[in-house]
């Protein structure tokens, strides 16, 4: 159980949402566009990053029939800190993700990370948990960010790539593409895992 | 029983910790906020109505207008602006709108939406709201209405509810006006 070993774990092998299938609601709300993916991807794995430290240093001290409780006050207090301050000092980040962010208390890698690993494990190793779940996590939603946003509005990071003539395909920015994009690339993953 | 009472307890104390962290950092970040919300509201305004200064006012039913005089003459009223708001297909759009003094639309900005990405949230498109210009009270509704605004494709709530709370901004504010003289 090495520092890199869980770290880069989360990434593919329990890639969160590929793999553990955890974090639907925001994973099909927010990718719209790769700017919207970045924004909950980061935000999400700070607070996964906080939540996994305390949780992992009060492990200890928490009364085993109430951890959930606790574990949901320290996950909503991060949550609000993340609003607060993306509102004061980041509002454009803010005015697109701001319906997301109290998503994130009940986003359930969280509370599944805090749950299944940084209540049994030490604060380094809940630190490379969360940075490789929260790096996953940010990855996938990035990588259905982009085939949506490339196929629905022609553009990336909004940037024009397709040509003028391009009729933005519009099922992909709305909820059926998000099923649709996430179903094509499980299913891509699952057949590269057997191949090899 | 007593266990009982002692988890509750450890629990409190969690809530108490947490809730002192917040209540502080919200001290540190609410000013901030209120802030910058007040200066993008002025700056909004300022793009509305060039070279305008502006003066609070309020209807009866406590809606908060502003009219703008001329910055050179103040005894000149070049208009008025205020926000419009109503719900939309799945949030309160909210847009703040200058007419000119004799209530013909110069400009409107979406300033809060939370519509569905693609459709609704393509209201706050200039080819959209640009079309508003030199409207009057009698145009503005949409054309599925039988008024002059060209509503966005697949989302004639969306269009709807701006352009209805404009009207209906307008005519609460001419009536509040009227009423005065």
């Amino acid at each position: 159980m090495s520092f890199i070993k869980e770290l880069s774990k989360g990434i593919i092998k329990d890639n969160p949402i590929f793999v553990l299938v955890l974090g639907m609601c925001p994973t099909l709300a927010v990718t719209t566009s790769v700017e919207n993916a970045l924004g909950m991807g980061f935000a999400a794995t700070f607070v996964l990053l906080c939540s996994n430290i305390i949780i992992s240093m009060i492990k200890n001290i928490t009364p085993s029939k109430i951890r959930i409780p606790v574990y949901i006050v320290v996950i909503a207090s991060f949550v609000t800190i993340v609003n607060m301050v993306m509102e004061a000092y980041v509002p454009a980040l803010h005015k697109s993700l701001g319906l997301f962010i109290p998503l994130i208390v009940v986003n359930c890698i969280i509370l599944g990370r805090a749950e299944a690993f940084a209540s049994k494990n030490n604060v380094l190793m809940s630190i490379a948990d969360a940075i490789g779940m929260g790096l996953g996590f940010t990855l996938s939603l990035t990588i259905i960010g982009s085939i949506r946003e490339i196929l629905g509005a022609g553009t990336w990071l909004n940037i024009k790539l397709m040509p003028i003539t391009y009729d933005p395909m519009l099922v992909a920015i709305l909820a059926p593409g998000a099923f649709i994009t996430l179903g094509f690339l499980m299913a891509i993953l699952n057949l590269v895992k057997e191949k090899k | 029983m007593k266990y009982y009472l002692k988890l509750g307890f450890i629990l409190l104390i969690f809530c108490v910790v947490a809730s002192g962290i917040l209540a502080y950092l919200n001290t540190l970040t609410a000013p901030v906020i209120a802030e910058r919300k007040a200066r993008e509201a002025i700056e909004t305004r300022e793009a509305l109505i060039p070279g305008a200064t502006f003066e609070a006012q309020s209807t009866k039913d406590n809606m908060e207008y502003f009219i703008a005089r001329s910055a050179a003459d103040s005894t000149q009223i070049l208009g008025y602006t205020f926000v419009a708001a109503q719900s939309g297909y799945s949030s309160t759009v909210q847009t703040m709108v200058g007419v000119d003094k004799d209530f013909k639309v110069l400009a409107i900005k979406v300033i809060d939406q939370s519509e569905t990405p693609g459709l609704g949230a393509n209201c706050v498109q200039e080819s959209f709201t640009g079309q508003f210009k030199d409207m009057v009270l009698a145009d503005l509704r949409v054309d599925k209405d039988g008024g002059k605004v060209v509503s966005l494709s697949g989302a004639t709530i969306t269009s709807r509810a701006i352009t209805n709370s404009i009207a209906g901004s307008i005519a609460a504010v001419q009536a509040d006006l009227g009423g005065e003289q």
